[in-house]
């Protein structure tokens, strides 16, 4: 215990020069505490977005599905797959898929036309969640079908507006129905919002003489659950399909994550360089200040390992010291951003390389995400010590003493 | 002083090449070769017409067959309504120069065909929306060479004309091989073929008649490549041609009827 109130002693012997190191710490920790949560905010948030209300965590498909796409390329057992994954608690949902044509007055354009589990499907993404106008699906309403936002645009079609949905049904004949328009959906991802027609899965059996079985399920990463856990277990309830994770799915995203991971790691590894390097500074200007000071240390009897737990002590102090400072001041920011966010405004809705950005961006708090910048300050300090405690706890007495 | 003279006289050489290969193909245009070609063009263009058409479509999970009716002038103007099955009869698609509409009785609705959609198919027949608007001739939009000529001497009774489209011609094949008969020129069979030079899909002509006073097939069948066990199959049950249609034949009131 000494050791530490000889420490404490010493670090105020330079108020100013320790003000300064401690600004510095806790200002770096402050930082990477903020930026590495609100990063992680913005992450979630994509994912959210992109996986929540578009794609989920992962999707089967019967092979070849997704090289060439036909409503006859189905998967009579659907409803097992579903049942199988929803007995081990993850969600799942099957899907009926159809391109075809959709007119409304003069306009008219391409359309992925896609059958709903209405009971299922909100459990396993949060699509009907994202309307920009009007109502989601409802099995009383099974003319109702609800639309991108791009495509509402391009056919020009409101709420309450007829639509004319044009295909080839399963038995070749063609299929065709007047449908009413009953909600437009809000920016999800680029197919969605152009060309993508929802209704209720007994509509579209109808529309298309389509009987068992589906073309996709969809379903739901439970938080807890890895990925590639998840992907395992999809595949075993789903032998010999074709299991895509959203990675697969959607690589844009899975880059972007990756990249924006890589950038936050290069960003931490720069402050903590610059830490580094004020912490280094700092201590051997104290160390040289000291030599005789050391030098009468180690003449009274002091080894060389007490001068080291000394100059380890005096900057251990700082670290805790600036950890406090950093919880003092960056606790109610940190507060703030997760609850409030920042307001987004203009940007909010917009769709950015098929991914669509949120109204508010918040900061995700998570204790990884708190701990990791204080362990890594930390081990960085203990390493840049390293060099100015050597120095001074292999000082040789008498040169030290005779030291100018 | 000699490289020079070499050098000028390889040039001259090179001019003339030039100059006979650029004028080659309206000098060396095989007789032959230019009526069938001229045969082919006039056939696929006809004049007007009026006529009715049985229409197999077989795909590996479906067969079904439909009688439709057509009536046409020259290439650009097209009306064909389905007259059975039941469950689709009064159903039509009209085409006027690069437009389609598709009128669809069961919602009375008319939709016109986005250019999104026209390499879809058409009547769920494996001909595309494109194959209606798509025009082009053999004598303007390609250039052809004989890969066979027939000698029936030889037990040839076949022409083979290999015809790559020409680089600003509407064209989506990389090239077309025409199967031509000896003894009247039609063509009996057509392969398409996309750039890569792979098979695309495959016209078969038979049943050479004269009807409604021209020598024709009466049967055409399509097969696509990637798709084996499957064809479109159409028949001309009968043919007028030279009709004199209405003015309101092909507009969109018509279509509806």
């Amino acid at each position: 215990m000494g050791t530490f109130r000889l420490a404490w002693r010493n670090i105020w012997r330079h108020k100013r020069r320790t003000g300064i190191t401690l600004a510095a710490l806790s200002l770096a920790l402050v930082f990477t505490v903020l930026y590495g949560s609100m990063m992680e905010g913005y992450m979630v948030n994509m994912e959210q977005g992109a996986l929540d209300f578009d794609i989920g965590g992962a999707q089967v498909f019967a092979p070849g599905y997704q090289d060439k796409p036909s409503i006859h390329t189905r998967m009579a057992d659907a409803a097992d797959i579903v049942q199988r994954l929803e007995q081990q608690g993850i969600p799942a949902a099957a899907r009926l898929l159809a391109s075809g044509l959709v007119a409304s007055g003069e306009a008219s354009a391409g359309a992925q036309l896609r059958g709903i589990d209405l009971a299922r499907d909100t459990r396993v993404l949060s699509i009907n969640t994202q309307l920009k106008e009007g109502r989601w699906l409802d099995g009383a309403d099974p003319r109702g079908v609800v639309l991108g936002v791009k495509l509402a645009r391009v056919l020009g079609v409101k709420l309450g507006d007829e639509l004319v949905v044009l295909s080839q049904a399963t038995d070749g004949s063609i299929a065709n129905e007047l449908f009413t328009v009953r909600g437009v959906l809000l920016s999800v991802g680029e197919a969605t919002d152009r060309s993508g027609v929802f209704l209720t899965d007994q509509a579209f059996r109808e529309l298309m003489s389509f009987d068992g079985g589906a073309h996709q399920v969809v379903v739901k990463r439970p938080v807890e659950m890895p990925l590639p856990v998840l992907a395992q277990r999809v595949m075993a309830a789903a032998p010999a399909r074709d299991v895509q994770t959203w990675r697969q799915l959607n690589p844009i995203l899975a880059t972007m994550m990756d990249s924006v991971r890589g950038m936050m790691a290069f960003i931490f590894f720069i402050v903590n360089i610059a830490t580094a390097i004020v912490i280094l500074n700092a201590m051997l200007m104290a160390v040289f200040e000291r030599i005789k000071e050391f030098g009468i240390l180690k003449a009274l009897g002091a080894g060389a390992t007490d001068v080291l737990k000394l100059i380890y002590a005096e900057s251990l102090l700082q670290v805790v010291l600036a950890v406090g400072v950093a919880l003092v001041v960056g606790t109610p920011a940190l507060w703030y951003l997760s609850v409030y966010g920042v307001d987004m405004g203009a940007l909010a809705g917009v769709s950015a390389m098929g991914l669509a950005m949120v109204s508010n961006w918040h900061a995700v708090v998570s204790v990884p995400g708190i701990l990791t910048p204080f362990l890594i300050m930390l081990v960085v300090v203990s390493v840049a010590v390293l060099y100015p405690a050597l120095k001074a706890a292999l000082i040789q007495p008498v040169k030290a003493i005779h030291h100018t | 002083m000699k490289t020079q003279m070499a050098v000028s006289r390889l040039l001259a050489v090179v001019t003339t090449l030039l100059l006979s290969w650029s004028t080659a193909p309206a000098q060396a245009m095989d007789p032959t070769l230019a009526e069938i070609l001229r045969i082919q063009d006039e056939s696929a263009r006809g004049s007007s017409s009026v006529g009715t058409m049985t229409m197999r479509i077989k795909t590996a999970q479906w067969e079904r067959t439909l009688t439709l009716k057509t009536w046409s002038q020259g290439t650009n103007k097209t009306l064909v309504r389905i007259e059975a099955p039941a469950k689709e009869k009064g159903t039509a698609t009209l085409k006027v120069d690069g437009d389609i509409w598709n009128y669809l009785p069961k919602v009375d609705r008319t939709i016109k065909v986005p250019g999104s959609m026209m390499s879809a198919s058409w009547m769920g027949s494996h001909f595309s929306n494109d194959d209606l608007v798509r025009e082009s001739r053999f004598t303007d939009h390609f250039t052809c060479q004989f890969l066979q000529k027939a000698d029936p001497a030889a037990g040839r009774h076949h022409h083979v004309v290999e015809c790559t489209p020409r680089p600003t011609a509407p064209v989506v094949w990389g090239k077309v091989q025409l199967r031509v008969r000896a003894e009247d020129k039609l063509a009996d069979q057509v392969t398409y073929y996309d750039e890569k030079g792979a098979l695309v899909r495959t016209m078969t002509f038979s049943g050479f008649d004269v009807v409604g006073g021209r020598k024709m097939a009466r049967r055409m069948q399509l097969t696509v490549a990637d798709r084996p066990n499957e064809l479109t199959e159409i028949h001309y049950d009968e043919i007028t041609f030279d009709v004199k249609h209405p003015e309101q034949t092909f507009t969109l009131q018509a279509l509806k009827r």
